[in-house]
């Protein structure tokens, strides 16, 4: 040991900072430090592994059935698979790690030690969190549209702007189901397990339901952005064909212009001030529980 | 001795407490962490004793502001701690568990904690350097945490606690682990906080431990408080419980003989084996004294001194019984 300054010399509590003003250097320092703990994390490997099986499957399609429609599969590999399989899993493995992970870790004591609201804690770890899913979406959404469109005939139709718009509803869907997943990993201990069910039964069963309760699902919202915005239909042999109509249970015959369905704002406006609401329970909830971190009296 | 077993006020009342504890009960489910305590803890160093699961943690967590109590209040500094982040600025903790963000540098971890509490890029570069430096860890603040050995690890959590500059201070345990170098480090670092008008709450299991560092000491048991005041009282207290001392020698018999006549000897036992004997005395302090003397005198060659009453356990459980 030396005898250095005298540790007093870096009193940051002078009366004008100690007051209770937000700190947003401090909010800001959080969210990157977070983003930092994602890069050195191995989730986003698992995950990117994950988000690489509908360009892997569309690779192989490409190369086996030369006769499949670019548009099929663009409808099958990122309308099917990644909003209803990947999305709300990757949303579920990063959103339930939020808070969890620095508990299990025994970690979150450093950042409840600090100047920094417990709800800005869960905040600005969210916002690395949707940072980090919403990057991997669009850029595996993207990858995929490569593997499918490239040198493909496409009819003039303009692919970067469908994948665009398809990053787009991507990005918004795994924005909400992190918000969801999020909440949920502070209301439930089995969080996996719980994130599992909901998705099995909620975003699985309920969604593909002609009833109002698929009104409840993330699911049914971003199909009905995709619908409005992106044509599916394939011409075969025996006339057109509207894949996803018939795959969403979407009424086309009597109700062509889906008029008993939200229209495309709304499920903007749903999905996003659904996402704000669940961030926003989500940190209060943070703000009044406390977090038990394993101690030897505790244990 | 100023004690007041089972939860009094006894601390200074006219000095006013760095930390005021009323009332507080915690309860981990049936499991109670700390039982009506009422305490004032008032500047200056203060050890908090007691055994594992005495509520030491706990108090030091409801302290911080990271549990709330299941009843009383907690005050720091004169304010409520419960969801009081603002008063984060002014304290620091240095936890029991020894966890890091593994993948961080000494010096990344030590700066990301000073602006994670507020300060800006230039003072916390600056805070950083001094308080690296002044836990002696400048040499090794760009290697990663994960390959510090425990004294390292212990140093650069202290140096995180330290690095804002806190007017108070909660060290959980600080010294548990770590080989005696980085002991007396740790104790120089402790001392110093002290002479620098810190107020500094020092949580251990160990007697002697906080006995170098301070006089002033709080008794924790099963979550109550079972004595607080100078460390010498308590000392005092505890010698009036018969101290078991073991000896180990060649010549156990012989040694027995000789001890057997001596005033502060109240019983000998001899220990199986035949190597060690067991002495039993209501004045250690002078038992000890006299042991080198016996060694000159007649050559006896006593291998081993221990004492078995070293351990908080026996004290507390005196104290419990009296």
């Amino acid at each position: 040991m030396n005898s250095a300054p005298a540790l007093a010399q870096n009193e940051p509590s002078s009366p004008g900072r100690a007051g209770r003003g937000l700190n947003l250097s401090a909010f800001w320092t959080l969210y990157a430090f977070s983003l930092r703990q994602h890069r050195h994390g191995k989730r986003w490997i698992i995950m990117a592994a994950l988000m690489l099986l509908p360009a892997g499957l569309a690779l192989l399609v490409r190369n086996t059935a030369h006769n499949v429609p670019p548009v099929a599969m663009e409808f099958i590999f990122c309308f099917m698979l990644i909003p209803q399989a990947l999305l709300p899993l990757v949303a579920l493995i990063y959103a339930s790690g939020i808070i969890q992970d620095e508990q299990e870790d025994q970690t979150i004591t450093y950042l409840l030690i600090r100047p920094i609201p417990k709800w800005a804690i869960y905040t600005m770890k969210l916002l690395a969190t949707l940072t980090v899913a919403v990057g991997l979406t669009v850029v595996f959404t993207s990858l995929t549209y490569a593997v499918i469109y490239w040198g493909a005939d496409t009819h003039g139709q303009n692919i970067l702007l469908r994948c665009l718009k398809a990053s787009a509803i991507h990005a918004t869907a795994v924005v909400a189901y992190c918000c969801l997943f999020g909440l949920m990993s502070l209301m439930a201990k089995r969080i996996l397990i719980v994130g599992i069910l909901y998705i099995a039964i909620f975003e699985g069963l309920f969604a593909n339901l002609a009833f109002g309760i698929r009104l409840l699902t993330v699911i049914y919202y971003t199909r009905l952005i995709a619908y409005r915005t992106l044509p599916f239909i394939v011409s075969t042999p025996f006339g057109t064909q509207d894949f996803a109509a018939e795959a969403w249970q979407l009424d086309v015959r009597t109700d062509p212009k889906l008029l008993e369905h939200p229209q495309f704002a709304t499920c903007v406006i749903v999905l996003s001030v659904g996402s704000l609401v669940l961030t926003i329970l989500a940190a209060f909830l943070c703000s009044k529980r406390e977090f038990y971190v394993k101690t030897a009296e505790k244990a | 001795m100023c004690s007041q077993p089972f939860g009094e006020i006894s601390g200074p009342a006219e000095v006013t407490p760095i930390v005021a504890l009323h009332e507080v009960s915690k309860w981990y489910g049936n499991v109670i962490g700390l039982n009506k305590l009422t305490i004032r803890i008032p500047a200056g160093v203060t050890g908090l004793l007691g055994p594992n699961g005495a509520g030491k943690s706990t108090l030091l967590q409801l302290a911080t502001g990271q549990l709330y109590p299941s009843q009383g209040t907690v005050h720091v500094l004169g304010q409520s701690v419960w969801n009081n982040p603002s008063l984060n600025r002014r304290i620091g903790l240095c936890p029991e568990q020894d966890a890091f963000y593994e993948w961080m540098t000494g010096w990344d971890f030590v700066y990301t904690s000073a602006r994670l509490a507020g300060l800006s890029r230039a003072d916390a570069r600056d805070a950083t350097g001094r308080t690296v430096e002044d836990v002696g860890m400048t040499r090794h603040k760009g290697r990663a945490i994960r390959g510090y050995s425990k004294g390292m690890r212990q140093r650069i959590k202290m140096a995180q606690a330290l690095v804002h500059g806190p007017q108070v201070l909660f060290l959980d345990e600080p010294m548990a682990g770590t080989d005696p170098v980085a002991r007396r480090a740790l104790m120089d670092i402790i001392q110093r906080l002290g002479s620098e008008g810190k107020s500094v709450v020092v949580s251990s299991h160990v007697l002697h431990e906080v006995q170098s560092l301070t006089p002033n000491i709080i008794l924790l048991n099963r979550g109550r408080l079972l004595a607080e005041g100078q460390v010498r009282q308590i000392r005092d207290l505890i010698d009036k419980h018969p101290h078991h001392i073991v000896l180990v020698c060649d010549g156990s018999r012989k040694l027995a003989s000789r001890l057997v006549g001596w005033e502060d000897v109240e019983g000998i036992r001899m220990l199986p084996g035949g190597k060690a004997l067991m002495v039993e005395t209501r004045s250690p302090d002078a038992f000890y004294g006299r042991l080198p003397q016996l060694s000159l005198e007649d050559g006896t060659e006593i291998k081993e001194v221990y004492s078995d009453d070293d351990n908080l356990e026996a004290v507390f459980k005196y104290l419990v019984n009296k």
